[in-house]
């Protein structure tokens, strides 16, 4: 028996099996559809005949569609001993004709089903409603604002969110719990937003005047904290993907990302503080090159592209262009349509390569930062050879090739180019706005073209020339105080004064030259300027081969000045003979130039020159996407910050806004505070304090009596209660070290290396974050730290090992023990101890130290229970440090209630 | 764990199933400690149970699986080809045979991660004979190098399976055998991962998915990484030092133990005054169960990598005594003694990242890297057969590729192979494998896997089969895997 055969047999095993389990509950063909049929149907065929698409004619999301049939007739009916069309085209052999085209053939069992609703007469529900037209799916829709419920308004709290919340509470019958404690509010409060507890200080400042107006204060007090920008950064960074440099970390060799990416971090953390809006974030992001090309800022903010980079294979630095972009901005997984057209959403595979193109231009170009050394070009991959670790300088992307072909190939494998559909242009769905890109090309000003021309490089340079000046004039003035005029040493110090002045003048004329070149300033000859600039220079270099020739004499003579010169000595004198020797020839060949007719007008440009234009393709994608009309952005920003205060999205997919993803648990309120993102010039402390003042986030955590709540929503989709959360594996680290008075604020700069996370003390955000071995610190490792590869929320895992660090580290230990002493000083202060303590001050004490330390650890005060047992365990001999680690093991440490 | 009083399965279904998994919060997934505790029985669950991946009767309880980084040369080690010695010199297409470069399999087989303009691998078509002799071993007669002499002794144990195949043709392809996909695509959870999160515990006092002597370098972190099933399924590196064996898992010496038990009483206490304030939260649960474990682990782990229990026997048995084989032998004697505490997924890296890369100097680099690890895997398979533990275990021994037929040119090369990605071969023994079998083949040069041949990931479905899992229902909502990442169970090489 062949394999089909037995196939066939098989299926009709089924078929009898399942006819006779009918027979017994004597199913309808309505149900049969609905509770078999329509979900394979679904699963495997509505991409391509649904509302979607319609391939062939057929639809085959209603029954009623199905019996009409395709284009060429009824695929329900027999033809002789053939099955129906239906089946024939699922159970074929033939590979080309098989439906569906992709994955793995439909089961035996399944098409037992679907021939069998056949067999009843292929009847569905009546009155059903095929599948919606795409475009008008909830999120493709433009967000108008929604009208606030006005009569369901809570303790008369004036806030909109709440009259949201309140208005779902009661369509779903459901009680809000009451406002947390003042204790516990603070606490969550301040984790929050800057992601590290409040001081006992502030503890008690907010206890003793918990009003609505003191929390507001203390509100605009954390979102003007620096450290807001960092806590806040750090959850962008997730959605945004950052990573440093990785590749071959262990070589090492950079592949990916770059040495000076932290510079786009800084920039994020400053941006947020500075509440810059979330559309010019991402316009930096996306095209900061062309948005401000002179801004040198603007263009560390396209370290969001340079995340991507990957040396080996630029196809695959535009595909998670593409895919990050579309899932990080937009909610749309353009992903999907990279082998075929998307399944769900009507994003076709051209579409894909539409979204492709605006990126095809870019390449990354290393500049000088004023005030450090030249980094050099940006090193291309070359195969097999090491990219080194630049540390200095700064990275961003510009449009390096505008004429760069983004090929159409197929299977999702660029070896399948299909070269003559020619190359594609870049373009976006047009469903989502109605408005078509204005794609124009961006005339760059002169420093973006040509960095050595930056104001701001100018004076760096002229300030270091001053610098080393002044330096050379003091020794000068030494030399001169010691009366050693007379002296070689003294001759060379001028030589190299004279050097440097000539240096600088050389420098002066080569801008002015290239100042003139590109900007053509009035009443100068760019040509007489570059005769000039050529002529110092020239001049210069004669003057610094001298200076290294009377600097060598000097250091010649003073070794033959040795009496009885050992092997060594005598070594050292030949080299610096030899030096010497090079050095003079140096002159000599200097003094040629000065007359070489060739050179003239030649000098050193101040810097490299790059594209006068830009495509303007990025900034025309960013225009698109920041648009007021545009239905996605605003609500996928909102929905992100959202997450991140309640522990939970108001729609779970966050990268997936589209059809196969979740609709939104309140859309109304969704599409509400994305209004308000635009409307306040997209900024997101407005929405932070909006949040954070709502009552909803203030109430309470736990579960309360009522069942009705538990019953009806025990996952708390609508919340009647707060979500609690536990803290990021940087809250926990960050909070551990501020606990103990042993954070480290300094901000910013270049990445610190995980090995030193547990015995340097900068905030965790400052660490390096990279998909490597070494990308995350041992805390961060075992407490979910976020994967760069991928992390737009964030896991949250409960093992064994996490209790094992917060025992037995050594980092741990060292913390309790610095409490620990604090603690133990706080209560001599309260209670000095010069005598003999009576048994009841020492219980005093005893208790001052467990208060304190809760207060310390967990921002509240013990509750008589734990009171008790604590004060008995310190009576009963355990240590002040024991009690500390005790507490920062306690559940309430790492929760965020 | 003995044979006797092992666990039978638990039901993979008890697993807490929360509706947004996949979309970056698989996390709070910990199933098996509610499970144990009676806590989870949410109707979730429940539902959960219905679709359980569990697929007909478990053959094996737990897997040893030993990977050689770097690529051993196939046509050296386990699949002896004698044409390459009798037209050793010549180029493919002066050969009898179809020349297999130009196979559509070539292709097919074969995508570099560099893109084409920047580096594609060069073909070498002269053909370089063997460097070793080979011999038939055991009663099944099977071919392997005179490299292997203790393994050959358990020929009759193995079952080869010589048509494996896979994409990459650089060493990425050592995270690809573990998550089947090449470097270009998005990452997926390793074999072990999905073992762990498939499978419930056997022994809650030891981590599910153990590693021992890797990952093998930074960039293979993501050959034990559960990505994005969450870190709880990631595997474990341990150290095979009962000294130090898991960080952070032994007290401070500055701590006694009797401290240490007072503080993590008060920890539970005060937590069980929490518990009662919030009685339905279940992170908080799980963080007093994750407690209790944490403490236990402090003396289990070091215990199951303590090897003083062991005879003078067993420890010759896996080389422990001689400086070649010490290092394999003790990763491989401590696999052996975690898989009989019940952990379910042991990956040992017996070599270090890379070595059995023979660019050059093949004869020397394989001579001396087969005696390290040689002696002790046959000690392995002898010690599993002896104890009983050949019917609970499987153990798979691969590596990322094969190594070319032809003569690696670059660098003056006049002794190497390069990267063999169309054709490698892997063994397999013990649970629900057949003994001394051949199963698939390579063309008579040893290029092409013949047949579809084996993808890695068909390695993972036999895997996953024999633990009694079915990769296909090992879904992620939103998280959409490939056919190609479920592979197909290798059906002719099981019992």
């Amino acid at each position: 028996m062949n394999g089909r055969s037995f196939k066939r047999l098989r299926t009709l095993f089924f078929i009898f099996t399942a006819l006779a389990t009918i027979s017994v509950v004597k199913a309808s063909s309505e149900s049969i559809y609905l509770r078999q049929v329509k979900p394979i149907l679904k699963e495997r065929c509505y991409a391509c005949h649904g509302a979607l698409k319609q391939e062939a004619g057929l639809r085959l999301d209603t029954a009623d569609l199905i019996r009409k049939g395709s284009n060429v007739g009824s695929i329900l009916e027999k033809r002789g001993n053939d099955p129906a069309e239906l089946v024939v085209r699922m159970t074929t052999a033939d590979l080309s004709a098989r439906m569906p085209p992709e994955g793995h053939a439909v089961t035996p069992e399944q098409i037992a089903q679907i021939q069998l609703w056949i067999a009843s007469g292929a009847e569905g529900p009546k009155q059903e409603t095929p599948e919606a037209d795409p475009r008008e799916h909830w999120a493709f829709r433009r967000i108008e604002r929604p009208p606030i419920p006005t009569n369901a308004f809570i303790d008369g709290n004036r806030n909109p969110i709440d009259a949201f919340i309140a208005a779902s509470l009661d369509a779903h019958g459901l009680v809000p719990q009451p406002v947390a404690g003042p204790e516990q509010r603070l606490r969550r409060l301040y984790l929050d937003l800057i992601g590290l507890p409040p001081s006992r200080d502030d503890l008690h400042q907010f206890l003793g005047d918990p009003s609505q107006s003191n929390w507001e204060a203390a509100v605009d007090r954390l979102l003007s904290s620096p450290q807001y920008g960092e806590r806040w950064g750090r959850h962008w960074m997730d959605v945004w993907r950052y990573s440093d440099w990785y590749g071959r970390r262990m070589v090492p060799d950079v592949w990916n990302s770059a040495p000076q990416i932290w510079r786009w971090r800084d920039w994020i953390v400053r941006s947020l503080n500075q509440d810059v809006g979330y559309d010019h974030m991402i316009s930096c992001m996306l095209a900061g090159d062309e948005f401000a090309p002179d801004d040198d800022e603007a263009g560390y903010a396209t370290g969001y592209l340079i995340r991507n980079w990957y040396a080996l294979n630029p196809n695959d630095w535009m595909r998670n262009n593409v895919e990050h972009a579309g899932k990080a901005f937009l909610g749309l997984t353009f992903n999907c349509a990279h082998c075929h057209d998307h399944k769900y959403d009507p994003i076709t595979q051209d579409n894909y390569f539409q979204f492709r193109a605006f990126f095809e231009p870019i390449g990354i170009r290393q500049d000088r930062v004023p005030g450090e050394a030249d980094p050099g070009p940006f090193q291309e991959y070359e195969y097999s050879v090491l990219r080194k670790i630049v540390r200095i300088g700064s990275v961003r992307v510009y449009d390096r090739n505008p004429g760069a072909a983004t090929w159409f190939y197929t299977g999702g494998d660029e070896r399948n180019r299909v070269a003559d559909r020619g190359s594609m242009s870049p373009g976006v769905p047009l469903f989502l706005i109605p408005q078509h890109l204005q794609i124009g090309e961006i005339q760059l000003p002169i420093p973006a073209v040509y960095p050595g021309l930056r104001p701001a490089m100018n004076a760096a340079l002229l300030a270091e020339y001053s610098a080393a000046i002044a330096a050379v004039d003091q020794k000068i003035q030494q030399c001169q105080a010691q009366s050693e005029q007379q002296t070689a040493k003294f001759k060379a110090l001028n030589a190299e004064r004279a050097a440097i002045g000539a240096a600088r003048s050389a420098y002066e004329a080569r801008f002015a030259a290239d100042f003139a070149k590109y900007n053509g300033s009035p009443g100068a000859d760019p040509v007489q300027l570059a005769e000039a600039a050529s002529r110092i220079e020239r001049n210069a270099s004669v003057l610094q081969a001298e200076a290294l020739v009377a600097t060598r004499e000097v250091g010649l003579e003073e070794l033959k000045a040795i009496q009885n010169p050992d092997a060594e000595t005598q070594k050292k004198i030949a080299a610096a003979d030899q030096d010497l020797t090079t050095a003079r020839t140096a002159v000599t060949e200097a003094m040629a130039r000065l007359h070489d007719s060739a050179l003239a007008g030649k000098y050193t440009p101040t810097g490299p020159e790059y594209a006068k234009s830009s495509t303007g393709r990025r900034r025309a994608l960013v225009q698109w996407m920041t648009h007021r009309d545009h239905p996605l952005t605003s609500r996928v920003a909102v929905n992100h910050i959202w997450m991140r205060h309640f522990h939970s999205p108001l729609v779970a997919s966050v990268f997936d806004f589209g059809r196969n993803g979740t609709p939104p648990t309140h859309p109304e309120l969704l599409d509400w505070l994305a209004v308000e993102l635009v409307e306040s010039g997209w900024s997101m402390k407005h929405i932070h304090r909006l949040i954070v003042t709502s009552r909803v986030w203030q109430s309470s955590s736990s579960m309360g009596a009522s069942s009705v709540n538990l019953e009806h929503d025990p996952d708390n989709r609508f919340l009647w209660r707060m979500n609690s959360g536990r803290m990021e594996s940087e809250v926990l680290r960050d909070s551990l070290l501020f606990t103990a008075g042993r954070l480290d604020l300094t901000m910013g700069g270049q990445e610190l290396e995980n090995s030193q996370a547990m015995t340097t003390f900068r905030r965790s955000v400052y660490y390096s974050c990279n998909p490597e071995l070494d990308g995350k610190n041992p805390l961060g490792a075992l407490f979910d730290a976020p994967e760069p590869a991928d992390c737009y929320r964030r896991s949250r895992s409960v093992v064994p090992q996490q209790a094992l660090a917060l025992f037995n580290s050594e980092l741990i230990h060292q913390m309790s023990n610095v409490i620990a002493e604090r603690l133990i000083s706080s209560a001599e202060q309260a209670h000095p101890s010069a005598q003999q303590l009576l048994p009841e001050q020492q219980f005093a004490k005893q208790n001052h130290i467990v208060v304190a330390a809760f207060e310390q650890i967990l921002s509240r005060t013990p509750s008589p229970d734990e009171l008790r047992i604590c004060t008995e365990s310190i009576a009963g001999g355990m240590a002040v440090d024991s009690l500390v680690r005790v507490l920062l093991n306690h559940n309430d440490f790492v929760a965020v209630r | 764990m003995t044979r006797k009083n092992a666990c039978c399965h638990q039901p993979a279904g008890r697993r807490p199933f929360l509706a947004d998994l996949g979309l970056g919060c698989a996390g709070m997934a910990l199933g098996d400690m509610f499970a144990a505790d009676g806590l989870w029985n949410r109707a979730v669950a429940d539902e959960r149970a219905d679709a359980a991946s569990i697929d007909g009767i478990p053959k094996a309880k737990s897997v040893i699986w030993i990977f050689l980084s770097g690529g051993y040369s196939h046509v050296e080690t386990f699949d002896p080809k004698p044409a390459l010695n009798k037209y050793a010199g010549m180029t493919f297409d002066k050969t009898p045979f179809e020349n297999p470069v130009h196979s559509p399999l070539h292709r097919k087989r074969f995508r570099s991660v560099p893109a084409e303009e920047i580096n594609v691998r060069d073909v070498y078509p002269t053909i370089f004979s063997m460097q070793v002799g080979w011999g038939k071993h055991g009663e099944s007669g099977i071919e392997i190098t005179d490299w292997w002499p203790h393994l050959a002794g358990c020929v009759d144990e193995l079952c080869f399976v010589r048509n494996m195949w896979t994409t990459d043709n650089d060493h990425a392809a050592e995270n690809q055998i573990h998550t089947g996909r090449h470097k270009l695509d998005e990452p997926q959870p390793t074999i072990g991962s999905w073992a762990s999160y498939g499978l419930g515990a056997l022994n809650e006092n030891l981590p599910r998915y153990v590693v021992l002597g890797g990952p093998t370098r930074s960039d293979t972190r993501q050959s034990i990484d559960a990505y994005y099933l969450g870190p709880q399924y990631s595997g474990v590196p341990l150290e095979v030092d009962p000294a130090n064996p898991l960080p952070f898992g032994k007290r401070l010496s500055s701590q006694t133990e009797d401290a240490q038990r007072r503080e993590f009483q008060l920890v539970q206490q005060l937590n069980g005054l929490a518990a009662a304030e919030y009685p339905e939260d279940q992170d908080l649960r799980a963080r007093i169960r994750a407690y209790e474990l944490a403490f236990r682990m402090q003396t289990s782990v070091p215990e199951a990598v303590d090897f003083q229990q062991e005879t003078e026997q067993t420890r010759q048995l896996y080389g422990l005594d001689q400086d070649a084989t010490r290092a394999a032998g003790m990763k491989l004697l401590a696999a052996r003694r975690l898989v009989e505490r019940g952990v379910r997924f042991v990956q040992v890296f017996p070599s270090t990242y890379g070595v059995w890369d023979s660019h050059q100097k093949l004869k020397e680099n394989h001579t001396r890297l087969c005696a390290t690890v040689d002696l002790p895997v046959a000690g392995l398979i002898q010690d599993l057969k002896q104890r009983g533990l050949m019917e609970d275990v499987t153990v798979v021994f691969c590596t990322e590729f094969g190594r070319t037929p032809g003569l690696e040119l670059r660098g003056g090369g006049k002794d190497g192979r390069d990267h063999h990605p169309n054709g490698f071969t892997v063994w397999l023994a013990g649970a629900g494998i057949k003994k001394g079998c051949v199963h698939g083949a390579t063309d008579e040069l040893g290029y092409h896997a013949l047949g579809d041949g084996h993808y890695v990931t068909d390695l993972h479905a036999t895997v996953l089969h024999l633990l009694g899992l079915n990769n296909r229902k090992l879904e992620i909502p939103g998280r959409r895997r490939l056919d190609i990442d479920h592979g197909s169970v290798i059906t002719e090489i099981l019992t």
